[in-house]
C-alpha cells in the first residue's frame, strides 16, 4: 500500500529525512514515532505529495507519487485522508459542511453528500453536532470533525499528523480507538506521534524516526 | 450542479467578507474603464465623421470627347458591375458647362470665347469604404484609366491621404489609451483579489490537502474577477451615459455647435454589451494574475 525506497530529504543542508527505506501492508495500522523534528510530518507529507523528496521514490496504492505531476496530487489525495494536530476545520461553514468538503470537490451528488457525510458524522459520534460551527465545539469533538472529513470519501489510507497533540489522555484514548475502528474495516492507518500514552493504547506495528533516521521496528501490543 | 452552487457561493462569500474593497475596487474599475470609454467614444464618432468625409470623396472619370455612344455605354456597364463602386452618376459635357457656369460665374464669359464647349462628360464615382485607402484608389484609378474612351482619372490624392493619417492616428491613440487602462483595470482588480486569498489562504491550504484541483480553487476567484470586472464596466457606461446627456443637453441650451448634438452618438447596444464582456474579461485576467502568483492557490 505505502513503500519508501531510499528516501532523503533535506531543507537548507539539514537532513530530514537519511535514505528511509519502509513498506506498509494494506489493513496495516502503523505508529510513527519520533521526537518533534525527526522528519515524521515530512515523511506524511511525501505520502500525500506535498513534499519532493531529494533522492528515492515513494509508492502509494500502486502509484509513484514522486513522479506525479502537479495535475494528479488532487486525485491522489482523494483517496488519502488526513487529520492534523490543529483540525483544520474551516471556521465559518458548519460541521456538516467541512466533512461535506472533500466529496464536494469531487462533484458527488447532493443525496451522495448527505448520506455520507451523515455516516461519517455517525462514525465518529458528533452527528448531532451537524449544524453547529467548529468554534462551538470541544477540541476533541473538533478531532472528530476532522477524522470524519477525512473518512467521509472512504480513501485506502488515513494519515494522521500528531491527533492528539492538543487532547488530554482520556480524549487521546477515545481518538486512538476511532482510529483502531477505521482500521478494522480495512483501512490502512499511520499514526504520528510523539506521545508514548499513544503507544500503549494500540496493537499495532511501531515506526520509529530519530533525526530522519529509521530505527529498528518493534511491535507493540496494547 | 452542487458544486457548482457552492463555487457561486464562495465567490458571493469572497465580495461580502471584502465589502469595502469589492466596492472601491468596482468603483475604482468604473472610473478606469470611464476614461477608456471616453477616448472610444471619441473614437467612435471621430470615425464616423472621418466616414462622412471620405463619403465625399468623388473620383472623376473624364471621357474623351471622340468617345462613341456605344463605347460610353460600355464604360458605364463596367464601371457599375465594379464592387469598388459604391455609387455613380453620369455629367454630360452640357451638364458640365452648366455646372461650371452656376459655380463660376464671373469666369463663364472664358468659355464662351472659345466657341465650342471645352469641359469633357464624365463619370463621378463615389467607391466602396473597403476601396478608399490611399493605395486602393491608386490602383483602382489606374485600372480605369487603361479603358478605351477614358482621358483621365482625376481625384484628390492629398485629401485622401491626409484623411487616411488622420484615421490611422486616431487609431493608434485609441488602441494606446486602450491598452494602456486596460493594464490599469486588470492591475486594480488583481490586488482586490490578491487581499481575498490571502484573507483566505488558510481554506485554500485545507482545500488543497482534501484533493481539491487548481481550477476548482480557482474559480470563486476567476469568477469574482469577472464580477467586479463586469460591475466596474457596467457603472462606467451609466457614467458615460449621464455624460453623454449632459454634453448633448448643454448644447441645446447654449445653442452653440447646434445641430451637431444629433450627430454624436452613443455606443450602440451590442457594442454596450461587448464592453460589459470585455470588463468581465479583464477582471478575469486580474485574478488569474494574482493566482498565478499566489503560491497556495497552485496544486
Amino acid at each position: 500500500m505505502i513503500q519508501l525506497i531510499h528516501v532523503s530529504k533535506h531543507y537548507d543542508r539539514r537532513p530530514a529525512l537519511s535514505n528511509v527505506t519502509l513498506e506498509i501492508e494494506k489493513g496495516e495500522f502503523v505508529l510513527l514515532m519520533g521526537p518533534s523534528g525527526a522528519g515524521k510530518s515530512t515523511l506524511l507529507r511525501m505520502l500525500i505529495g506535498a513534499e519532493r523528496p531529494d533522492d528515492g521514490q515513494v509508492f502509494v496504492h500502486g502509484r509513484n507519487v514522486t513522479s506525479l505531476k502537479k495535475r494528479e496530487i488532487p486525485y491522489l489525495r482523494r483517496k488519502v485522508g488526513t487529520v492534523f494536530q490543529d483540525f483544520r476545520l474551516l471556521p465559518k461553514k458548519s460541521v456538516f459542511e467541512n466533512v461535506a468538503l472533500p466529496l464536494l470537490v469531487q462533484g458527488v451528488s447532493s443525496g451522495d453528500i448527505k448520506r455520507k457525510v451523515t455516516e461519517a458524522l455517525r462514525a465518529v459520534g458528533v452527528e448531532h453536532k451537524r449544524d453547529q460551527l467548529p468554534v462551538g465545539l470541544s477540541t476533541g469533538e473538533q478531532q472528530r470533525v476532522c477524522i470524519a472529513r477525512a473518512i467521509v470519501n472512504g480513501p485506502v489510507v488515513l494519515l494522521a499528523d500528531e491527533p492528539t497533540g492538543n487532547l488530554d489522555p482520556e480524549l487521546t484514548g477515545e481518538i486512538i480507538e476511532l482510529f483502531k475502528l477505521i482500521n478494522a474495516r480495512g483501512t490502512t492507518v499511520v499514526v504520528a506521534t510523539h506521545d508514548p500514552h499513544v503507544m500503549g493504547r494500540v496493537n499495532s506495528r511501531v515506526v520509529t524516526l530519530a533525526q530522519g533516521v529509521l530505527v529498528p521496528e518493534q511491535r507493540v501490543s496494547a | 450542479m452542487r458544486t457548482l452552487y457552492y463555487l457561486l457561493r464562495e465567490a458571493w462569500a469572497n465580495m461580502r467578507t471584502n465589502r469595502t474593497t469589492t466596492m472601491v475596487a468596482i468603483l475604482t474599475t468604473a472610473f478606469t474603464l470611464a476614461c477608456i470609454g471616453i477616448f472610444l467614444l471619441l473614437y467612435v464618432n471621430l470615425r464616423a465623421a472621418a466616414g462622412w468625409l471620405q463619403d465625399d470623396i468623388k473620383i472623376m472619370v473624364y471621357l474623351n470627347d471622340q468617345t462613341s455612344g456605344d463605347a460610353l455605354v460600355a464604360i458605364e456597364q463596367q464601371l457599375r458591375g465594379d464592387r469598388a463602386v459604391a455609387a455613380m452618376h453620369f455629367v454630360s459635357k452640357e451638364q458640365a458647362l452648366g455646372e461650371f457656369k452656376a459655380q463660376f460665374p464671373s469666369e463663364s464669359h472664358l468659355l464662351e470665347g472659345l466657341g465650342q464647349n471645352p469641359l469633357p462628360a464624365s463619370f463621378v464615382v463615389t467607391l466602396s469604404p473597403p476601396f478608399r485607402s490611399p493605395d486602393a484608389v491608386t490602383r483602382w484609378s489606374e485600372r480605369v484609366q487603361r479603358l478605351s474612351g477614358v482621358a483621365k482619372v482625376d481625384y484628390n490624392q492629398d485629401w485622401i491621404d491626409a484623411l487616411a493619417m488622420v484615421i490611422r492616428s486616431i487609431e493608434l491613440v485609441a488602441i494606446g489609451i486602450g491598452v494602456i487602462l486596460s493594464a490599469a483595470a486588470v492591475t486594480i482588480i488583481a490586488n482586490t483579489i490578491r487581499l481575498t486569498l490571502f484573507a483566505r489562504r488558510d481554506e485554500i491550504a485545507i482545500l488543497r490537502l482534501i484533493g481539491a484541483t487548481t481550477g476548482f480553487i480557482r474559480i470563486p476567484y476567476l469568477l469574482e474577477g469577472a464580477v467586479l470586472g463586469g460591475l466596474g464596466s457596467a457603472l462606467s457606461l451609466l457614467m458615460l451615459k449621464f455624460l453623454y446627456e449632459l454634453f448633448r443637453q448643454q448644447m441645446r441650451t447654449t445653442g452653440k455647435l447646434s445641430g451637431l448634438d444629433n450627430l454624436v452618438a452613443f455606443f450602440p447596444l451590442s457594442l454596450c454589451l461587448a464592453l460589459v464582456a470585455v470588463g468581465m474579461a479583464l477582471g478575469c485576467a486580474g485574478s488569474f494574475v494574482s493566482l498565478r502568483r499566489f503560491d497556495e492557490a497552485k496544486t
